[in-house]
């Protein structure tokens, strides 16, 4: 099911940042990753996702590094989560799961009074 | 590349403002591109519409343009490169107004013209692109040794000392960081390539002889080695590498306080009693702090102290007043006041250089500004002792003192406003290879079977 872009937009950072929490990706490769992750619920466009990883790099969350590929003499850009790119990960994902936890409590009726 | 292709880059980059950012970004884009009509066609699209289906998975071209504008603009430094101008014209006026009582006044004409070149390097350096130090990181290393050996042979000598060697030993450290970016990397033999490097350029400041320039190259190589060791820079582990740079330093270390001990012992006791030879070796730091015993917080001082009878003016006592002495002179002439208020400007502004240095990302250009804050920190502190009275080696005050001192301090700083200025250039100009371990040798024995790697990752 496709879903309303501005539900995406809030979480893009988390989800770059858990793309490359398992090791560096380049962006098209990510593209596909998410795609594949999301059973095809997430379509980030190459316009959204390029402006983001610049400025992750900018804040020190991921690094980049330009190689050709292995299979391929194309020059890829290749991304890496920092040290502090896991900590805002880390944070980000918490923050997500006590946010989600509330909405989803919020849809199912409320909190319980016991 | 297909025309639609083409259209949609054109459309994008046309929306970037800034030129030098222009390529990498287009790189980045179009291989995205290709590798989405790729994997297209592997879908089984015809190429027609394998290429419409990339450029439409991109998203509107102005769209992705315009953020991408937003997320790369040159940062102006004009906080800095005002402070700089300030500083260089406050130095100026100094020059020209100190001495102007002195038979060897700095002329007027003289100092505008420096002043003039020096806002020339300055601007020139500042919009430069100085991603070419990495580029052509060999060129400049040997250019800047050639440099010091033509400047050795071919410079006039004054007070025994070849005058041209301490200008361009002044540049070297940046020069060694060029030397440093260059052979990321490349393992164990990099980093012994990065400390034999630094050899030839101590072998030309000591040629010069240069004291002050030695160990400004001395402390400045040490810090960009160690800073380059602890991020791993040459591939050969980073706990590894800087132990063995540390123990290297360490020897290093003891062998030059083995050697030079005694000097070094001799040269203290005279800093600490410099009276004892007040008209021999010590007789600099007794005129200096003669000329500062007598100084008042604001306006005109008398000679007091050691010299404190002596009825010799001024300029005749302190030697070098108009040049490296010429903050005793402000002192004397004007006050502590004015004195410390140059030097806090002077320190924010170095500060404030440091600070941004540090914050780089840009392994480049971390390197090359650390090495021009190290550069223009280092005299400046050997200046400062020098004119409280303890003088250890020759100092002139950066953006202050001497014309041709402070059109080198100029662009010098350019550099490194340079640095902050594209700090968020989307990518680095050179393409990096993989660290050290990664790297496959080119020919490998593995289960018994020569395996010899003709493309190299």
């Amino acid at each position: 099911m496709a879903i309303d872009n501005s539900l995406l937009s809030g979480s893009t950072t988390l989800l770059v940042l858990k793309l490359l929490e398992d090791g560096e990706m380049y962006g098209y490769q990510m593209i596909e990753e998410l795609r594949r992750r999301s059973d095809r619920t997430f379509e980030l466009k190459a316009g959204t996702l390029y402006p983001l990883l610049h400025t992750l790099e900018q804040q020190g969350w991921v690094t980049a590094r330009e190689q050709s590929g292995s299979d391929t003499a194309r020059p890829r850009r290749y991304y890496a989560l920092t040290e502090a790119g896991r900590g805002q990960l880390a944070q980000k994902e918490a923050e997500w799961r006590t946010y989600a936890a509330a909405v989803t409590q919020v849809l199912e009726g409320g909190a319980c009074l016991a | 590349m297909p025309e639609r292709m083409e259209q949609f880059l054109d459309t994008a980059m046309d929306q970037v403002r800034w030129k030098r950012a222009k390529a990498p970004l287009r790189r980045e884009l179009e291989t995205h591109l290709l590798d989405q009509q790729d994997a297209c066609l592997e879908q089984g699209m015809a190429p027609e519409e394998a290429q419409a289906e990339a450029v439409r998975q991109m998203g509107d071209p102005v769209v992705v343009g315009q953020e991408l504008d937003r997320v790369h603009r040159p940062q102006p430094q004009w906080g800095l490169l005002g402070l700089t101008l300030l500083l260089a014209l406050t130095g100026g006026i100094l020059r020209v107004g100190l001495t102007a009582a002195m038979p060897d006044a700095i002329q007027v004409s003289q100092t505008v013209l420096a002043l003039l070149l020096g806002c020339g390097c300055l601007l020139g350096a500042y919009f430069l692109d100085y991603t070419f130090l990495g580029r052509y990181a060999r060129i400049v290393y040997w250019g800047a040794v050639v440099l010091g050996g033509l400047s050795l042979i071919f410079s006039p000598n004054y007070n025994n000392a070849s005058y041209y060697t301490r200008y361009v030993v002044l540049l070297y450290p940046v020069a060694y960081a060029a030397l440093v970016y260059a052979l990321r990397g490349k393992g164990w033999k990099g980093l012994a390539l990065a400390i034999l490097g630094g050899v030839p350029l101590a072998v030309i400041a000591m040629l010069a002889p240069y004291l002050l320039g030695l160990v400004i190259l001395l402390v400045t190589g040490a810090l960009l080695l160690l800073c380059a060791v602890c991020r791993d820079w040459f591939g050969v582990g980073k706990h590894a590498g800087t132990l063995a740079l540390v123990l290297l330093l360490l020897l290093c270390g003891a062998l030059f306080l083995r050697w030079g001990l005694p000097y070094f012992q001799a040269q203290i006791a005279l800093l600490l009693h410099p009276e004892a030879e007040a008209l021999g070796r010590g007789y600099m730091a007794t005129a200096i702090q003669s000329a500062l015993a007598g100084a008042q917080w604001l306006g005109e001082g008398t000679i007091g102290g050691f010299f404190g009878d002596s009825s010799t003016p001024y300029w005749m006592l302190v030697p070098e007043s108009g040049r490296d002495a010429l903050l005793t002179t402000l002192i004397h002439h004007l006050g502590w006041m004015p004195f410390l208020a140059l030097m806090l400007t002077v320190a924010g502004t170095l500060a404030w250089v440091l600070v941004k240095c540090l914050r780089q990302k840009n392994e480049l250009g971390r390197l090359v500004s650390l090495a021009v804050v190290l550069t223009l920190g280092l005299q400046a502190v050997s200046s400062l002792l020098l004119n409280l009275g303890y003088p250890f080696t020759s100092g002139t005050f950066p953006l202050l003192v001497g014309n041709l001192h402070s059109i080198l301090d100029m662009g010098l700083l350019g550099l490194a406003l340079s640095v902050f200025r594209q700090e968020k250039m989307p990518l680095p100009a050179i393409s990096s290879p993989l660290p050290g371990p990664l790297r496959r040798p080119v020919v490998t024995w593995r289960d018994g079977e020569l395996v010899i790697a003709l493309r190299r990752n």
